[in-house]
C-alpha cells in the first residue's frame, strides 16, 4: 500500500515537473531571411535579435540564412514538402508567385488597418497583391546611383540630370590614373550579369527612357514596350557604355552585385546603380571612403524621360500553416520599432518603412542618404504577377547580353524580349 | 500467377532478402521518375493548383524559338567536347603512369588526382576567378608573359565562356576516366606485350592492337558514366556563367532549373525532365549495344 502510494507521489511529480517545464520553455519561431548572411546586415540583426529576446524571454527566434539569389528557389521548395518556416523573405518581384502558391498569410487578418496605414504606402503597395497584404515591409532600398563625393569634386562635376550629363560625367572619369598607357579607373559600375541584380537595376534604367518592361494597358491587360523606340533607346544606350563609350570595367557580364560593390571599394568605379544598403558594405570593406559617397536619382532620358525608383521593398510573410502568427507578429512588429529601424538604418544603410521614421532627422540629415530620400519621391511599383521574375532574371538580362557579344542587334534583342514577354503574359 | 505463398520456399528467401533494397530503390529512384513524369502533364505550382493540360507541355517545349532545344544542342556540343577530351587525356596520362620506369609515380597519380577531390562548386568558383577579365591571375600571367596586350573578357564572350566551362569541366572530370583506364591497363596481362615484343611490334602497333582492344570494355563503362553525368550537368556551369552570356552556356540542366525555380512551371520543367532522362537512357543503350556479353 505504501509502495503504491510513493509511486502515485514520484508520478504526480515527474508530471508537474515536466508541465512546469513545459510552460516555462519559450517557443521558437523560424525565421528564414537573407540579410542574415550579409555584413554588416549580420551584426545589425542580430543585436535587434537579442533585445527581442531580452524583452520577450517567451520567445527564442532561430533565424536560417540564405543567399538572395537562392531564396526565390529555396521557398517554394520547402513550400511543396510542408517544411516552410513560420516566418520568411519576400520581395516585390515574388510576391506574385508567394499570392498563386497560397504561402502568404493576407496580413490585413494579423495586423490592424490603422498599424498597416502607418507604412509608407508606396512599400505596402509593393508587397501587396489583389488588395492582400503579404507581407510586412522592413526595409526599402530605393535605388539611385551611388557616386564618389571626392572624385566628382576633384572634376567640378556635379550630378547628372540626364543620362546624356551621366556619360559626359563617365567619360571625364574614365582614365589611366597611374600613367602606365592603360585604363585603370572607370566611370560605372555596369552590372551586365544574367540574374537578379543585373535585371533588376536594368528595370530601372529603362524605365527613365519612358517606357515599361510590362504595364497594364487601358483595357485592363499588360502589355509591354520593350520594342518602342523608348524600349530600344534604353537597349542602346545602356549597351553602348561598354561596346561605343568604354567607360564600364571589362567584362560587364561577369559584373553581378557583388563584383560591383568590389569594383567601389576598390576605388575601380566612379558610379553605380544601387540603393543605400550598399552604403555599409563599402565603408566596412573600405573605410577609407567614409563620407566619399553620396547618392543622386537615377538620370532620365533627355525625350520623354522621367526619373524613376522602385523602392524595393524588402518584407517579411507570414507562413498561413504555422501556430506561431502571433509571435510571428510580435517580432515583425519590434524589427520596425523606432529603436530597431534606426540602428538597422545607422548600420546598414537600408532606409525604414514607417512614415513618421522616414520622415525623422535622422534618416533625412544623412548627407549619404540625400539622394535615394530624393529618390523616394519618383518611386513607382512594379508589378506583381506570378511570371515577373521571369521577365527580370532571365528575359530582358538576355536582351541586352545578346547586344553586347553582337549576336543581335538592338532590334532583334527588343524584337526578341518581346516576342518572349507577350508568350509569358498569353501563358498565364 | 502464383502468390508469393505458393513459392517454394528458397524462392519466398530470395524475394524475402531482395525486399528491403527493393523498397528503397522503389522510394529513392522509381517513386520520384515516375512522379516527375506525372507532373509533366500538369500547368502546376505543385501546392494548389493542379490543371491536367494532357501532352501542352511536350508541345510547348518544341515549339516556336525553345530556349529548351536550343539547351539541348548547347548541352550535345558541351559534352562531347568534354567527354572526348576527359578520353584523350585520361588515356594518354593512363599510358604514362602505367610505366613501369617512371619516377616519382606516386607522387604524380596523386597530384594528378586532386581536381577530383575537389567538390564542384568550388572548382568553379576556383575558375571564375581565374578568369576574371578584371581580377582573373590567367590575363595576369598572360599579359606578364608578354602574349596579350590587354585583358580578355573570357567570360563576357560567347566562345570565351563555352572555352571557360568546358576547360573547369575537363579539368574537374579527367582523373575518373584516368583512374578507370589505369586499372583496365593493370588487368591486362603482360604476356601479350611480351608476346608481341617476341613478335617484332612496335610501340604503336601494341597500343593499337593490344592496349586498346583490352581497354574496350572499361572505355565504354568510363564513357557511359561520363556521358550522363556531364549532360546534365549543373553546378558548374551555373556558377560560372549562369548559362550566359546570352545563351552560349546554357546546357539543358539550367533550363530545366530556371523553368522550375524562376519561371515556376514545373510541369514544363518535368517535361523537359523527361526529355533529358530518354535522351540519356538513349545514350546508354547505345553504348551498352556496344559491349558484348563476354565483356560485360
Amino acid at each position: 500500500m505504501k509502495l503504491r502510494s510513493n509511486v502515485k507521489i514520484v508520478l504526480f511529480t515527474l508530471v508537474f515537473v515536466l508541465f512546469s517545464i513545459m510552460s516555462v520553455q519559450a517557443v521558437t519561431l523560424e525565421v528564414m531571411d537573407s540579410v542574415i548572411v550579409e555584413s554588416p546586415e549580420r551584426e545589425a540583426l542580430l543585436q535587434i535579435i537579442e533585445n527581442f529576446e531580452e524583452e520577450n524571454p517567451d520567445i527564442t527566434i532561430d533565424y536560417q540564412g540564405v543567399p538572395m539569389n537562392d531564396a526565390y528557389a529555396q521557398i517554394p521548395t520547402l513550400a511543396t514538402s510542408g517544411a516552410l518556416p513560420d516566418v520568411y523573405l519576400a520581395t516585390l518581384d515574388f510576391i506574385g508567385t508567394f499570392e498563386d502558391m497560397g504561402i502568404a498569410t493576407d496580413l490585413r487578418d494579423v495586423f490592424s488597418q490603422e498599424y498597416l496605414d502607418g507604412f509608407n504606402q508606396n512599400s505596402l503597395s509593393e508587397l501587396t497583391v489583389d488588395g492582400k497584404v503579404l507581407a510586412h515591409p522592413f526595409f526599402v532600398i530605393p535605388m539611385g546611383v551611388l557616386y564618389r563625393i571626392d572624385w566628382f569634386e576633384e572634376k567640378g562635376l556635379t550630378p547628372p540630370e540626364t543620362w546624356e550629363e551621366f556619360l559626359d560625367i563617365a567619360n571625364e572619369l574614365t582614365e589611366d590614373t597611374n600613367g602606365d598607357g592603360s585604363v585603370d579607373r572607370w566611370g560605372f559600375a555596369m552590372l551586365a550579369s544574367r540574374d537578379g541584380s543585373g535585371g533588376s537595376r536594368f528595370i530601372q534604367i529603362f524605365r527613365t527612357f519612358g517606357g515599361y518592361e510590362l504595364r497594364l494597358n487601358d483595357e485592363g491587360e499588360y502589355v509591354t514596350d520593350v520594342n518602342t523606340p523608348q524600349g530600344r533607346n534604353a537597349f542602346e544606350f545602356f549597351t553602348e557604355l561598354n561596346t561605343e563609350h568604354e567607360v564600364v570595367p571589362p567584362g560587364p557580364m561577369e559584373v553581378s552585385y557583388g563584383e560591383a560593390l568590389n569594383l567601389m571599394v576598390t576605388n575601380k568605379t566612379a558610379m553605380m546603380v544601387t540603393g543605400p544598403h550598399s552604403i555599409g558594405g563599402i565603408i566596412e570593406r573600405n573605410p577609407e571612403l567614409d563620407g566619399k559617397i553620396g547618392a543622386f536619382p537615377l538620370p532620365m532620358a533627355q525625350d520623354g524621360g522621367k526619373h524613376i525608383s522602385v523602392l524595393n521593398t524588402y518584407g517579411h510573410a507570414i507562413n498561413p500553416d504555422s501556430d506561431k502568427k502571433e509571435e510571428a507578429a510580435k517580432f515583425l512588429k519590434f524589427l520596425v520599432n523606432d529603436e530597431s529601424a534606426l540602428l538597422w538604418n545607422e548600420m546598414t544603410g537600408r532606409m525604414p518603412t514607417r512614415t513618421g521614421l522616414l520622415q525623422s532627422p535622422e534618416v533625412q540629415d544623412r548627407p549619404d542618404l540625400a539622394g535615394f530620400v530624393e529618390a523616394m519621391d519618383y518611386a513607382e511599383p512594379l508589378p506583381t504577377v506570378s511570371y515577373y521574375s521571369t521577365i527580370m532574371t532571365d528575359i530582358l538580362p538576355s536582351a541586352y547580353q545578346s547586344i553586347i557579344v553582337g549576336q543581335a542587334t538592338v532590334e532583334e534583342a527588343a524584337e526578341r524580349a518581346e516576342e518572349r514577354i507577350i508568350s509569358l503574359i498569353e501563358e498565364n | 500467377m502464383k502468390s508469393l505463398f505458393s513459392l517454394k520456399t528458397e524462392h519466398k528467401y530470395g524475394y524475402i532478402f531482395i525486399l528491403p533494397v527493393a523498397a528503397v530503390l522503389g522510394i529513392l529512384i522509381i517513386y520520384p521518375l515516375l512522379y516527375g513524369f506525372y507532373i509533366s502533364f500538369f500547368q502546376t505550382n505543385l501546392i494548389n493548383r493542379w490543371n491536367f493540360v494532357e501532352l501542352e507541355n511536350y508541345i510547348n517545349i518544341f515549339s516556336g524559338n525553345s530556349e529548351f532545344v536550343n539547351s539541348i544542342f548547347v548541352s550535345i556540343k558541351f559534352t562531347s567536347v568534354v567527354v572526348l577530351s576527359h578520353l584523350v587525356l585520361g588515356l594518354l596520362l593512363a599510358v604514362i603512369l602505367n610505366k613501369k620506369n617512371l619516377p616519382f609515380k606516386e607522387l604524380f597519380r596523386s597530384i594528378l588526382m586532386i581536381p577530383w577531390f575537389f567538390p564542384e562548386v568550388v572548382v568553379a568558383l576556383l575558375w571564375r576567378w581565374i578568369f576574371n577579365s578584371m581580377y582573373g591571375v590567367f590575363n595576369y600571367l598572360l599579359m606578364n608573359l608578354n602574349i596579350i596586350e590587354d585583358k580578355i573578357t573570357w567570360l563576357s564572350s560567347m566562345r570565351g565562356a563555352f572555352f571557360v566551362v568546358v576547360f573547369t569541366a575537363v579539368w574537374k572530370g579527367y582523373p575518373l576516366i584516368l583512374v578507370m583506364i589505369l586499372a583496365g591497363l593493370q588487368s591486362i596481362p603482360e604476356e601479350l606485350y611480351e608476346v608481341a615484343k617476341i613478335d617484332g611490334a612496335n610501340s604503336f602497333q601494341t597500343f593499337f592492337y593490344i592496349t586498346l582492344p583490352n581497354l574496350r570494355s572499361v572505355l565504354l563503362v568510363s564513357l557511359i558514366l561520363d556521358t550522363v553525368w556531364w549532360f546534365k550537368n549543373f553546378p558548374i556551369v551555373w556558377l560560372m556563367t549562369r548559362g550566359g552570356p546570352v545563351n552560349a552556356t546554357n546546357v539543358v540542366s539550367i533550363d530545366i532549373y530556371q523553368t522550375a525555380f524562376q519561371s515556376f512551371n514545373f510541369g514544363k520543367a518535368s517535361a523537359s525532365a523527361v526529355i533529358v532522362f530518354f535522351i540519356c537512357l538513349g545514350i546508354a543503350m547505345i553504348y551498352k549495344s556496344m559491349i558484348t556479353e563476354e565483356e560485360m
